[in-house]
């Protein structure tokens, strides 16, 4: 046995011990993949999409395990692309790097801020382009911009500072109150969402036409619960519904109105007078 | 005569310790001033980004330079041990003397992995300053500024903090080094195996790289392949057998997970550094079987 092993080609064993060890490390490691996936600590393959959309270089990286440091490469070049407002560039290298790693938040975050917020505000005073060019791409960004967001809550439904972002393009773009009511709503009681987004819940759904009541009977709700909520945003949000609503003087909350006129209150600044009295014209 | 005995960790202490000198001398540490250069300079790109934002890619850029240094380090050592022990006769004074083979290649690997581990925990060093003098800047500044502004609570600023904190130093980072680690000694077993039978060290860099990359691509471009070639049979034959042959290093990219702030699963860990012994016994064995009959 011993000569005959002696004889053998040494590749012959070496192949032999090679593939045994191949086939038996096979089930273990995808068992063991699945669960790393699982538990989120390892990043499943990109998309079919986003190989064909790489470059050659940021294809090689990602496939010689430096994915990290392209998604960091292309986010340098997406910052490139902001710099130079080329809107469509970055939003596909940011459809890239958000398909190397769709478990970071921060790229979802500074997608959505780039497309919603400066591309769709870039289209607001960019006078190069005819006023229905302008708006129709104002859309296009702020609804790829939702695009992203919905993407980035799949992959994160935890995330509350992705919603956020989103918010703020429903909130200030769009102006869709409803929206906004509803993406507050969500936040709420999600990790690390800021205690505002109980009462902008409210205070958007109070202008989303329809919802009027059950605003009043949230706000209110929101105002029972004591003194740390009574803003005077909150207490002027119940003043308008009640006033709106008809509420009878009885029921309305006794709070006097936040903006009413008060004797020793400094005249207010008109908006355009700056400290020192230099008007902005 | 005292018998010698067949296998003594004292023989591979000492040639691992051999091993440590013969890589310093190589003036192998060098490399972390290119390290520290890349992490400061990672500290300083000057992005609108919000300081979780900044401290997130401080991170990135820095424990994907680490673990890019752990492999490339780890083959290019360990490549060119043998040669040079064969170029210097080393090798044959330390063979003619009651030194078993594999107590050679075990302390070789050896000699190998802890420089590798003394970079790492250098390298750590390096980021973990950087990223915790960032991170108490951002959330001082931070601090004072939503206090100054008035209208946030002392819950609100605790949340901002705990946004900042979330991406900053945190214990479990040291478990994303202790995978570059674990890749870097499957790389470093698989390069040593290779130079049992290399005729060059350039060659088994060479082939090492070539081998890393392709058992970190295998799993991820594999879909890629069969979807290109419409799920031909010969794809799916040769997907198969690279798959066998080559280590999966995608695997041990559990460290990104890690660095992105996800929960530690330490089952997980464990059975990673389980496949990782695995490894290094079968690639040290492969080893032998071609270095045990050599002839010098």
């Amino acid at each position: 046995m011993k000569r005959l092993f002696q004889r053998l080609p040494r590749t012959v064993p070496v192949l032999a011990l090679l593939a045994a060890f191949g086939l038996a490390r096979g089930p273990i490691e995808e068992g063991l993949r699945a669960r790393l996936v699982a538990a989120n600590l390892l990043v499943p393959p990109p998309a079919q999409s986003a190989f064909e959309q790489m470059r050659q270089s940021v294809l090689m990286a990602t496939l010689g395990g430096l994915r990290p440091l392209a998604a960091t490469y292309l986010s340098l070049e997406a910052f490139d692309h902001f710099s130079t407002k080329s809107w469509d560039d970055l939003r596909r290298s940011y459809e890239i790097v958000t398909s190397l790693e769709p478990r970071d938040e921060t790229h979802w975050v500074a997608v959505v801020w780039h497309l919603g917020i400066n591309a769709t505000a870039n289209m607001e005073i960019d006078g190069r382009l005819p006023a229905f060019e302008r708006e129709r791409r104002f859309k296009e960004y702020a609804f790829q911009a939702i695009d992203f967001a919905e993407r980035g809550i799949a992959q994160l439904p935890e995330s509350a500072a992705i919603r956020l972002q989103l918010v703020e393009v429903y909130r200030e773009k769009l102006k869709d109150d409803c929206a906004a009511s509803r993406v507050y709503g969500d936040t709420i009681g999600l990790p690390g969402a800021p205690g505002f987004v109980r009462r902008f819940h409210g205070y958007y759904m109070a202008r989303c036409p329809g919802r009027e009541k059950e605003a009043y009977a949230y706000l209110t709700a929101l105002y029972r619960e004591g003194k740390s909520q009574r803003k005077p945003t909150l207490i002027k949000e119940i003043q308008d519904l009640e006033k709106k609503l008809g509420i009878p003087v009885p029921q309305r909350i006794p709070e006097a109105d936040p903006d009413r006129p008060r004797p020793n209150q400094a005249p207010r600044r008109s908006s355009n007078v700056l400290p020192g009295g230099i008007v902005v014209p | 005569m005292r018998p010698v005995p067949l296998f003594s960790p004292g023989r591979v202490a000492t040639i691992a310790s051999g091993t440590v000198t013969q890589l310093i001398r190589m003036k192998t540490f060098y490399f972390l001033l290119a390290f520290a250069l890349v992490v400061v300079a990672a500290g300083n790109f000057n992005l609108p980004a919000t300081p979780a934002q900044e401290l997130s890619m401080i991170k990135k850029v820095s424990f994907g330079t680490m673990d890019l240094f752990a492999w490339l380090f780890a083959i290019v050592a360990t490549a060119l041990l043998i040669p040079r022990d064969q170029e210097d006769r080393t090798l044959y004074t330390i063979l003619s003397k009651p030194v078993r083979r594999v107590e050679y290649l075990l302390g070789k690997l050896g000699g190998v992995l802890v420089v590798v581990g003394v970079s790492l925990v250098a390298m750590y060093a390096i980021c973990a300053t950087m990223i915790g003098v960032r991170e108490s800047l951002f959330v001082a500044a931070e601090v004072e500024a939503m206090q100054a502004d008035g209208r946030y609570s002392e819950e609100d600023i605790a949340g901002q903090v705990g946004l900042i904190r979330q991406q900053g130093l945190r214990p479990e980072l040291a478990i994303a080094v202790l995978a570059f680690f674990l890749k870097a000694a499957v790389v470093a077993a698989v390069t040593i195996f290779l130079s049992t039978f290399a005729s060059s060290s350039l060659f088994t860099i060479i082939v090492s790289i070539l081998v890393f990359l392709v058992g970190h691509a295998h799993t991820m471009a594999s879909s890629f392949w069969l979807h290109e070639s419409g799920n031909s049979a010969f794809v799916r034959m040769l997907v198969k057998v690279v798959k066998i042959l080559i280590p999966d290093f995608q695997l041990f990219a559990f460290s990104e997970g890690v660095v992105l702030g996800e929960a530690v699963v330490w089952p997980l860990v464990w059975q990673m550094g389980g496949l990782t012994l695995a490894y290094l016994a079968v690639f040290l064995l492969l080893s032998l079987l071609v270095f045990v009959d050599k002839e010098f």
